[in-house]
């Protein structure tokens, strides 16, 4: 349809009386919304009362998706008509990859996007689509819990592709918790639990350790690396040497990581002979390294003294 | 971020008329300048003369020394970058007064309590045509200003009927409320219209509900692995869980699975089948909770699931039921910003005042499951009173952004999250009360009393108590539910 011109003086939907928004008296937070607007949408209510799915109602549902792309019902519709015309998926998502891209933050694109592949039952292009996604705004949580759909549907978990281009990601941005997720799920995430093979183990440890080493002061790898040893049930003691490296309670003033000394505050609980040296570390946090979260460091020395609690 | 809403930061903040111009915002961030300890000192005289209690004096820039994180990698990457940038936003504020704010008797500025409602009436007057993208958000929008207003003490019932009425097209003849006339039904929209009608609380308002066509569509969204979708077909995340179980709790709708509900073919009979493993497993290696299984921990979400929980029964036994408590503390602890003191939604990411609520209120829940006294109110209070109140009312998300209905509401909702403390009475029985029935595990919270342990804020600082589960102003739940036991049959 031409622009500006409204549906009403076009002889394609003469046969459709559309249906006015009903507001009711004083509506509360109410939109003055433009006469091209409202009209469509009247026409969409009109064709949706009739479960007209149709070639003409796919362009309707476009024209009021450019004006609102948040509008889930008209996503709904969208994706209903485009299974009842046994419409062209591929054209689809050759629609939606600009829609998208000028649409950044919206969310609903995304669930669409997942119907739409899922019926198509094929990933091609869809982790270059999502690279490109992520360059714009690389934490989206709505693109990373796509791509995590992406890999549980069609099984990439062991894609050495897949674990390469989430390195790329932690390389470009170390603190970018988001791929952490990523890489946690590929490696750990299609496994149900089932023990980690020692090479995969290694491997894991290794990395996290490298990243710690780039920047210390960093959650993400250590939340990763402590996630890895608690998966492999293994005693927090096995990375003593490695936190000792960034916070030894022999040089106080040296700390290069409060993550560090958390992990270290753990690793003595564990030890019974060795609960003071945790309470210092615990000390120092509460005091030093981090002091907003004192009531934390020291809920946990409490912690210490009940036996029968192991944090 | 509105996780909850399904809408994503893009939609235009909904800065609500009067909307200021670019010029008034830039002359605004003009005049940030941070004021020397002297300078505060000479404008917290006055307040002090006021002032009874003996407070240890600190300047806001110890203060601000006191919780800041001495170590500071040199590696700069993106998410550095922007924290820097946050940070250089935020400190004056924390530093100082820019806004030139009335200061309380602790030196942070009051809560600007007629600002806020002014901005909040706004919010649910007009809107121009490039708030399209709200169309299908109204519901929120109510939500948000009625539940910020409440929470400032400011009495809506002189909204009540227009809510009503608003609603009653909204509401889609099969069940649920769509984001208006004509639109899908969705639980979102549900949940903001229920504890909107609930808010109201008046009979004509409960009675719009049609809790009959709710009930099954509410048993079209259970999926067989215990969660719920957030509309047909829809998304699946901790949202559904939380949004399907406040609806059933506060309608008192029964626990069955309605005969019509498709995960029955899978076995499942009531709603809580499979739900509490379901949650469990959004737990992630982080210890926080995700939307699903495998995404990512997120503020937002772990509300939702933490809420769910706290609906399912009492959290004691539910959160140690399903979750690894020590690794959850851990990581809502480390959810709050330093030194800013508001939260941020997942690792590594942005302080928000939207999360005040979203991370803050889940202390409450967590506190009623026993683990007390664990997070500092105080810092969340102060990033609340000092740098996220926007100077011509409404609150922000942070310094430099614009106010919206959302983000005033769960600033304000944190706010009460900071400012008042709760006991579960689970399993008290007490006579005549409500929440006998099904689901009753929410009625249980009783109100100690205000947080007063080197507080940060004033008398007139402090916002009507918010239920910590509903986030409705406290008593609303209770009287629907009482008025739905009342009730025989639908």
């Amino acid at each position: 349809m031409a622009p500006g011109i409204f549906y009403h003086d076009d002889p394609a939907w003469s046969d459709v009386e559309p249906i006015p928004q009903e507001d009711g008296e004083h509506p509360l937070a109410a939109i003055a919304y433009t006469d091209e607007y409202s009209e469509a949408m009247s026409y969409l209510r009109a064709v949706m009362a009739q479960n007209e799915y149709s070639e003409r109602g796919l362009e309707l549902t476009e024209h009021i998706i450019n004006m609102n792309p948040a509008h889930y019902t008209v996503w709904l519709y969208r994706s209903k008509t485009l299974e009842e015309i046994g419409a062209d998926l591929h054209a689809e998502i050759k629609w939606l990859n600009p829609t998208a891209l000028k649409h950044l933050k919206n969310y609903q694109i995304w669930h669409h996007r997942q119907i739409i592949v899922n019926k198509l039952d094929s990933s091609e292009g869809e982790a270059d689509f999502i690279a490109t996604m992520l360059e714009q705004d690389n934490k989206n949580y709505h693109v990373w819990s796509y791509r995590q759909w992406l890999v549980k549907r069609f099984g990439l978990f062991s894609k050495p592709e897949e674990l390469q281009w989430v390195e790329g990601m932690i390389e470009e941005d170390v603190r970018n918790n988001s791929a952490w997720n990523h890489r946690w799920f590929i490696v750990m995430g299609g496994r149900d639990g089932k023990e980690l093979p020692e090479a995969i183990l290694k491997r894991e440890l290794d990395y996290a350790k490298y990243a710690i080493r780039k920047a210390p002061q960093n959650q993400s790898p250590w939340n990763y690396l402590r996630g890895i040893v608690r998966y492999a049930k293994l005693p927090l003691s096995v990375l003593k040497a490695f936190t000792l490296e960034f916070a030894d309670l022999a040089r106080p003033d040296e700390v290069f990581s409060s993550h560090a000394l958390d992990t270290l505050a753990d690793i003595y609980a564990e030890e019974n002979s060795q609960k003071e040296e945790a309470k210092k570390a615990l000390d120092l946090l509460a005091t030093k390294y981090d002091p907003i979260r004192a009531n934390y460091w020291n809920y946990r020395k409490k912690l210490l003294d009940q036996p029968e609690a192991v944090s | 971020m509105s996780a909850l809403a399904g809408q994503d930061q893009e939609l235009p903040q909904p800065p609500p008329p009067p909307r200021p111009t670019l010029q008034e915002v830039t002359a605004a961030e003009d005049r940030i300048e941070e004021l020397s300890d002297s300078e505060w000192e000479s404008q917290d005289s006055e307040a002090q003369d006021s002032d009874t209690m003996a407070t240890p004096k600190i300047t806001p820039s110890e203060y601000v020394r006191s919780v800041t994180i001495p170590i500071q990698d040199k590696l700069a990457t993106g998410t550095t970058e922007v924290q820097d940038e946050t940070l250089e936003a935020v400190l004056p504020f924390l530093q100082g007064n820019p806004n030139d704010f009335e200061l309380n008797m602790f030196g942070l500025p009051t809560l600007r309590k007629e600002a806020h409602i002014k901005f909040l009436k706004h919010a649910l007057g007009r809107y121009p045509s490039n708030f399209a993208a709200m169309d299908a958000a109204r519901p929120w929008l109510l939500y948000w200003s009625l539940q910020g207003l409440t929470a400032l003490g400011h009495d809506v019932s002189e909204y009540g009927e227009r809510v009503v009425s608003t609603f009653a097209p909204f509401q889609h003849p099969t069940g649920g409320f769509g984001g208006g006339h004509g639109q899908l039904p969705h639980l979102a929209c549900s949940y903001a219209a229920t504890l909107s009608l609930i808010i109201v609380g008046t009979p004509s308002a409960y009675d719009s509900i049609n809790r009959r066509t709710m009930w099954h569509y509410l048993g079209r969204m259970k999926q067989p692995d215990g969660g719920f979708t957030m509309c047909p077909g829809g998304e699946e995340d901790t949202r559904g869980a939380f949004i399907a179980l406040v609806i059933i709790s506060l309608l008192n709708l029964p626990l069955d699975l309605p005969p019509d509900a498709p995960a029955r073919k899978t076995g499942l009979t009531t709603f809580l089948d499979h739900l509490g493993d379901w949650i469990g497993r959004c737990q992630t290696f982080e210890g926080g909770i995700s939307a699903a299984p495998g995404n990512e921990a997120h503020g937002a979400y772990a509300f939702c699931a933490l809420g769910c929980l706290s609906i399912m029964g009492a959290p004691a036994s539910t959160f140690n039921k399903y979750l690894d408590m020590p690794r959850l503390l851990h990581w809502m602890t480390a959810r709050q910003s330093a030194p800013e003191g508001g939260f941020h939604g997942r690792t590594n990411k942005l302080v928000d005042g939207c999360y005040s609520h979203w991370i803050g209120g889940c202390w409450p829940l967590v506190e009623a499951a026993g683990y007390t006294n664990i997070w500092n109110r105080n810092a969340l209070a102060r990033y609340i009173l000092a740098a996220a109140q926007f100077k011509k009312g409404g609150l922000v998300d942070k310094p430099g952004k614009r106010p919206d209905a959302y983000h005033t509401c769960y600033n304000l909702a944190g706010l009460s999250a900071a400012q008042w403390r709760f006991a579960y009475d689970g399993g008290v029985e007490v006579e005549g009360e409500v929440g006998k029935g099904d689901l009753g595990a929410a009625f249980c919270w009783r109100v100690e009393g205000e947080w007063e342990d080197q507080r940060v804020w004033g008398e007139g600082d402090t916002v009507r108590v918010v239920h910590p589960v509903f986030v409705v102003p406290w008593g609303k739940a209770e009287e629907a539910r009482r008025y739905f036991e009342e009730k025989e049959g639908f």
